[in-house]
Order: C-alpha cells, then sequence, then structure tokens
C-alpha cells in the first residue's frame, strides 16, 4: 500500500502570519496527506523536524519578506545533510523578481497571494 | 415610546410586500435564490418598515452624542472634526522610519501610526538568532531607549498624537515604556501626551503568534498593568486598542471580530475593577481597532452595532455613567487580506470603497492600505497615495456632511440589528467558557478563526466569492507595474548600535532593572511601574523579555 504523503509545514523565523499555513495545511489534510504542523521554526530546526518524520514534503511559509534568507538556508541545510529526497515548497507574499532565484536555490515552487488550494495540492501529488 | 412605525401600517406594508413579490419574481426559484453578506448572514430582496417596525428612536438608535450611541459617538460629528488621518508606517532602523513620520505630517497626516518590525512586536532584540532575519521588516527595529530618542526625534510628541502599535503585551510594557520615559527625558510630562498602544493579549496569544510565548494569563496581566499605570499618571492616553482589524485579518467574520473585541475589553475591565479602579477613571480610555472589509453595509451595520453593543455592555454590566466610557471609539484600517497581488492598482480603488464605509459608519481615525501591500511594504508613493485617498474622502465627498447619512435606512438598520444578535450569541457563549482568556487556552479562539479563514479561502476557490483578478478577469502573463519596497539595512546598524550601547552601559544599572523585573512578577506588582524608571538603564527590549519568560515561563498556542 502506499504510504500517506507526509508534510512538514513551518513558518520561518518571526513571521506573524499564520492564516495562510493554518489554510494550506488543513487543505492538506483533507487531502489524505499527513501534516506535521510546527510553528515558528528556525531553519535548522526545521530540517531537524523533516529527517524525524521521515517528510516527503517542507512547506514553508512567509509573509515577513525574510524568505530569501531563511528559506534558502532550509534547502541548503537539506542538501548539506544529504535529504535531497525532500521536496521544499513555499508560500506567501514573495516578490515576483524573488521567485527565479528562489527556484535556482532548490526551492520546488513558489506560490504567491491568491493561489488556488487545489494549485497546491496538484503541485505537490504530481511532484512526489 | 418612540416606535418606528403603527402596526396597522406594518401590517399593510407587510401584505404589499407579499403582493409586490409576487408581481416582481415570476418563479418561486428566482425568489429563493440565497444572497448573503460576507460574514454569511442571509439579505433579502428588498426591505421596508416591516424589518424595522420593532425598533424604538429613542431607546435603539437616540441622537449622536447621545445613547445608546448607535448614530455616532459625537454629537456633530464630522461637521465638528473630521476623523484623524493616521497613515500606519514604520520599517528598518529608527532613522529611517523617523523620516517617513515627518514625510507624512508635511504631506498632511494629522497622527503618527508606527508599527515595529517582527521582533519588536514579540519582545525579542534584533540580534536574536531568531530575529535576525526579520529585523527591519514590517515595522521598525527598536531594542534599547536610545532608538526610541531617534524615532521621535524633532517630532513635537507632546502636541501630534502616536498610536503605537505594540500588539503584543510583552512588546508594549518595554518598548510603551521607552516612549513614556523619553517624553520625560524631553522634559515632557506624562500628563500631556496622547495616543493610543495597541497592547491586546489576544494578539499575542492567537492571532499573531510567535515563537515562545507568554502563557495567556501573563500577557494578559501586562496588558491590564499598562492600563492600569495610564490611568493613574498617563490620563491622556488610550492604553489599550482592542485590535479587531487583526483579529478579522487573521480570518475572523465581522461578528467574531466584534466579539472577540468586546469579550476581550469585559475582560480587562473585570480585572481592572477587581485592581480597585472605577470603571469611570479607566473605561473612557479604552479605544478599538476595527476593519473595513469587502461587505460595503455590512460593515457599516458593524461599526453602528458596535456601538450599542459597548453602550449595552457599559451601562448594564459594568454601570458606567461617564459618557465617555459609554462610547465605542474605534479606528479603522482597510481591509489587507481584500488586496491583490495580481493587478495590484486595483487596490486603489478597493481601499477607496472600504475606508467610504469606515466612514458612514462613524470611524474616530481611518488608515488606508498602499496598493502595494499583498507585495511588500508600501513605497512612499503608496503611502502617500492611500493619504491622498483618505483627504479626497474627506474633503471632496460631501459625505461629512450630515451625521450617520444611512441612518433609517431600513436595510441598514435590520443589518445592524442581525449583527448584534449574532455577535451577543458569542458573547454569551465566550461567557459560559469562563471568559476570553479561558477561550484562548483551551484554543476555542484558534478554531474558531481557522474554521472561519478555510471557509473564506474554500469560498473564493469555489467561485462563490469573487476576486476580480484572483477567480475572475485574471490577465496572463501580467508585468507587474508598480516598483517594490525594499528594506533598508536594518541588522548591521541596529548590531553596531547594541554593541556599543552593551559596551557604555552602566551594567549594574542593568542587572538592577532585570532584578526589578523579576522581583516585580514574583510580587505580583505593576510591571509598566517598574519600567518606565528602568528603561532609562539601555536595558533592552529582548533582556526584559527574557526575564518575564523566566518568571511566566512559555506556552505553546494549540493551533492546529
Amino acid at each position: 500500500m502506499k504510504r500517506n504523503i507526509r508534510v512538514v509545514m513551518a513558518r520561518l523565523g518571526m513571521d506573524a502570519h499564520w492564516r495562510g499555513s493554518i489554510v494550506v495545511a488543513r487543505a492538506m489534510r483533507d487531502a489524505g496527506m499527513e501534516v506535521i504542523y510546527v510553528g515558528n521554526q528556525l531553519p535548522q530546526n526545521i530540517v531537524e523536524t523533516a529527517l524525524q518524520e521521515d517528510a516527503d514534503l517542507i512547506g514553508l511559509s512567509s509573509l515577513s519578506g525574510n524568505h530569501m534568507i531563511l528559506a534558502t538556508d532550509v534547502v541548503r541545510i537539506l542538501r548539506e545533510e544529504e535529504m535531497d529526497g525532500t521536496t521544499v515548497i513555499l508560500g506567501g507574499t514573495i516578490p515576483p523578481d524573488d521567485v527565479p532565484k528562489l527556484k535556482s536555490a532548490g526551492i520546488a515552487e513558489v506560490f504567491g497571494p491568491g493561489t488556488p488550494l487545489k494549485k497546491i495540492i496538484d503541485f505537490i501529488e504530481s511532484s512526489i | 415610546m418612540s416606535r418606528l412605525f403603527h402596526d396597522d401600517a406594518v401590517d399593510e406594508i407587510k401584505r404589499e410586500t407579499i403582493h409586490w413579490q409576487r408581481d416582481v419574481y415570476q418563479s418561486d426559484k428566482e425568489l429563493e435564490q440565497v444572497f448573503e453578506t460576507l460574514s454569511g448572514l442571509p439579505v433579502e430582496p428588498l426591505y421596508t418598515p416591516s424589518d424595522t417596525a420593532h425598533m424604538d428612536y429613542l431607546g435603539d438608535l437616540g441622537f449622536p452624542g447621545q445613547a445608546p450611541y448607535t448614530r455616532g459617538v459625537h454629537s456633530t460629528m464630522y461637521r465638528g472634526r473630521r476623523w484623524t488621518l493616521r497613515q500606519l508606517a514604520g520599517f528598518g532602523p529608527a532613522e529611517e522610519t523617523n523620516k517617513r513620520y515627518k514625510f507624512l505630517l508635511k504631506e498632511g497626516a494629522t497622527g503618527i501610526n508606527g508599527v515595529f518590525d517582527y521582533p519588536t512586536l514579540r519582545g525579542y532584540d534584533t540580534t536574536d538568532p531568531y530575529a535576525r532575519a526579520d529585523a527591519g521588516r514590517g515595522g521598525v527595529a527598536i531594542d534599547t531607549i536610545d532608538d526610541m530618542r531617534v524615532l521621535f526625534d524633532g517630532i513635537p510628541i507632546d502636541r501630534v498624537s502616536s498610536s503605537l502599535v505594540t500588539c503584543h503585551p510583552i512588546c508594549n510594557i518595554s518598548v510603551q515604556s521607552m516612549y513614556f520615559a523619553n517624553a520625560l527625558m524631553r522634559g515632557i510630562p506624562l500628563e500631556k501626551l496622547t495616543g493610543t498602544s495597541q497592547n491586546d493579549f489576544l494578539m499575542e496569544t492567537a492571532v499573531t503568534v510567535a515563537p515562545e510565548l507568554l502563557p495567556p494569563k501573563c500577557s494578559f496581566k501586562l496588558s491590564c498593568d499598562a492600563i492600569e499605570y495610564c490611568t493613574k499618571y498617563v490620563p491622556r492616553w488610550n492604553p489599550i486598542s482592542f485590535a479587531g482589524y487583526n483579529y478579522r485579518e487573521s480570518g475572523c467574520n465581522a461578528f467574531q471580530e466584534l466579539a472577540f473585541v468586546m469579550a476581550n475589553a469585559i475582560a480587562c475591565s473585570d480585572e481592572l475593577v477587581k485592581r480597585g479602579i472605577e470603571v469611570d477613571r479607566f473605561a473612557p480610555r479604552l479605544s478599538f481597532f476595527l476593519s473595513a472589509h469587502n461587505d460595503f453595509f455590512e460593515e457599516i451595520a458593524k461599526y453602528r452595532a458596535a456601538r450599542r453593543i459597548w453602550f449595552r455592555i457599559m451601562k448594564e454590566r459594568f454601570g458606567a455613567k461617564n459618557p465617555r466610557s459609554l462610547t465605542f471609539r474605534f479606528h479603522v484600517q482597510t481591509a489587507g487580506v481584500a488586496l491583490t497581488a495580481q493587478q495590484p492598482l486595483n487596490n486603489v480603488s478597493r481601499a477607496a470603497y472600504h475606508a467610504l464605509s469606515a466612514v458612514l459608519g462613524g470611524a474616530q481615525s481611518v488608515h488606508i492600505d498602499g496598493y502595494d501591500e499583498a507585495l511588500c511594504t508600501p513605497t512612499e508613493l503608496s503611502s502617500l497615495t492611500a493619504l491622498r485617498t483618505n483627504q479626497i474622502l474627506q474633503l471632496e465627498t460631501r459625505v461629512t456632511n450630515t451625521t450617520d447619512p444611512l441612518g433609517g435606512s431600513y436595510f441598514i438598520e435590520a443589518l445592524t440589528n442581525r449583527v448584534e444578535e449574532e455577535t451577543s450569541a458569542l458573547l454569551d457563549e465566550i461567557d459560559q467558557m469562563g471568559g476570553i482568556v479561558s477561550a484562548v487556552e483551551t484554543g476555542w479562539i484558534h478554531k474558531e478563526i481557522s474554521n472561519s479563514a478555510y471557509e473564506y479561502q474554500l469560498a473564493i476557490e469555489s467561485g462563490k466569492m469573487p476576486v476580480v483578478g484572483v477567480n475572475c478577469y485574471q490577465m496572463e502573463d501580467e508585468e507587474l507595474p508598480i516598483e517594490l519596497f525594499q528594506v533598508p539595512e536594518t541588522l548591521a546598524i541596529q548590531e553596531k548600535k547594541l554593541k556599543k550601547i552593551r559596551a557604555e552601559r552602566n551594567r549594574s544599572k542593568v542587572q538592577e532593572a532585570l532584578d526589578a523585573v523579576a522581583r516585580c512578577c514574583d510580587q505580583d506588582g505593576n510591571l509598566m511601574d517598574v519600567l518606565v524608571d528602568y528603561v532609562t538603564t539601555h536595558v533592552t527590549e529582548g533582556e526584559v523579555s527574557q526575564a518575564l519568560k523566566r518568571a511566566y515561563g512559555t506556552w505553546n498556542p494549540p493551533l492546529f
């Protein structure tokens, strides 16, 4: 039997906005995924949790503008830990100019404000 | 009695309404089609006197400036005094925000509305590992009283009122103390200061949570400490602004927004009375902060209902007599969640409609969002456009000519009544749970907000709720027509400042400050009493927060 997709959801650094991350987490759960919601965390802790939980995917949320520093740190630490099988996606208020930079750093996909939940779920299901 | 309509007339109108509906609607299906407000109230095809027939003019509406204040808190409203133009501003180090404040004041803003960066709002120093990546983001970075000095340098704080968006009590207790201590150092007595601080424990524990939160009871205590302090020593300061706006932004509907601010205000009032302060001493300075969201009429009804509910709470529950205690005074910000990153210039018109609803609802001050806020911190151009939108509303539209212009509209009055009913039902539910602090401790509040937020998103997904540019009228390959704001370098600057301060300050004085904080926690004293004196030692905000967490412990909110 195929196991359910396991997701670690985190908000980056000090970012205060939890609405987006919770709404997306609930949509993931409704789509049959197992979601471990860890709240505000620094990159090192996010990667450690993903390792412990054997996560297929890390979902990051940031609306504060810290994504260029912290989201890229998450993928860098993942690479150092040789956890190349873990996909990382990011959602929040991300200026369009940052998207190509984030993708080339190793973020699989970036979802800005107004993204339909279905698009996020479809992306996860097709890439895991 | 001043009943609005006679029973005979109402009966006849009811009969005629049925005839009219039969003529207009050809099929039952047409008539049964459901229209709803944004918060889910059913809306009839037409409202008539029969919808407001049971109302008593003097008891339910009255005159502006008189009980039950449904029509406004001031007798002449905007004819006598226009709403304050209070544009939110804050980013980077204090030097940069000080420039933006001066720019906005020069361009006609009539008050300061200062927001702090994520680390400051959560009680962290800029140099904390958690904080570094968020330095200067979302607001200005404040670590010590020296940043506060720079932030208000050259601004006449004895004349200009300052709203300090110190959302979390753990932030407010230090940052507010720094503001007061800085005023004293400038030779301005505390009695002369006017302004508002946010200081809302729901923000800290349910709405914009951070890592390592204080337990709800302790956060609530800090918020009441500031109210008590201001009541005694800073009589013209509003020591709390119940942040319904932010509750709404995180997912609440209109009734939850109102019920949660009221329940919070009730809890604070109970606590202050318990501390031996008469209701009419502190209640005149309790203030409220609400959202202006998409449903134009529902929002107007919300503001009108809020005034009536508050009047009844203060009068019946607390026996308040001072008219200022009985009046619900509020600041409005246009809804950030309603803004779109797609086709961002559309946000100028969105926010203008939002602001119009606030003004037709009798707001005391209004902030209009910048059109770029779904993408970044507002640029100078978007801030200026927002300020000008506010000025156009105030000076060109003539909506200020008369008071409560929609009062007496069958629809508005019926909707005001419905909002009041829904809000009161929620308030009863919270009362039965033992009040707002318990409702937070059990995670009930978090669940309520999260359910509403999810429903809202599903309504957008299904197309039930149209959002122009997002689920309809999208544009392929849209080029962004605006310049985005870049946060100025903050971390390196704050690091340098902190290093210098730490080297130069008197270490034993700082230790004395931290000991005093710890002792005050042990003895259950008022922490603001202690901090207004001790922030002058250049103890940092983060050091104070750490001392509070050592004394009170921390708490994980039940978010998911």
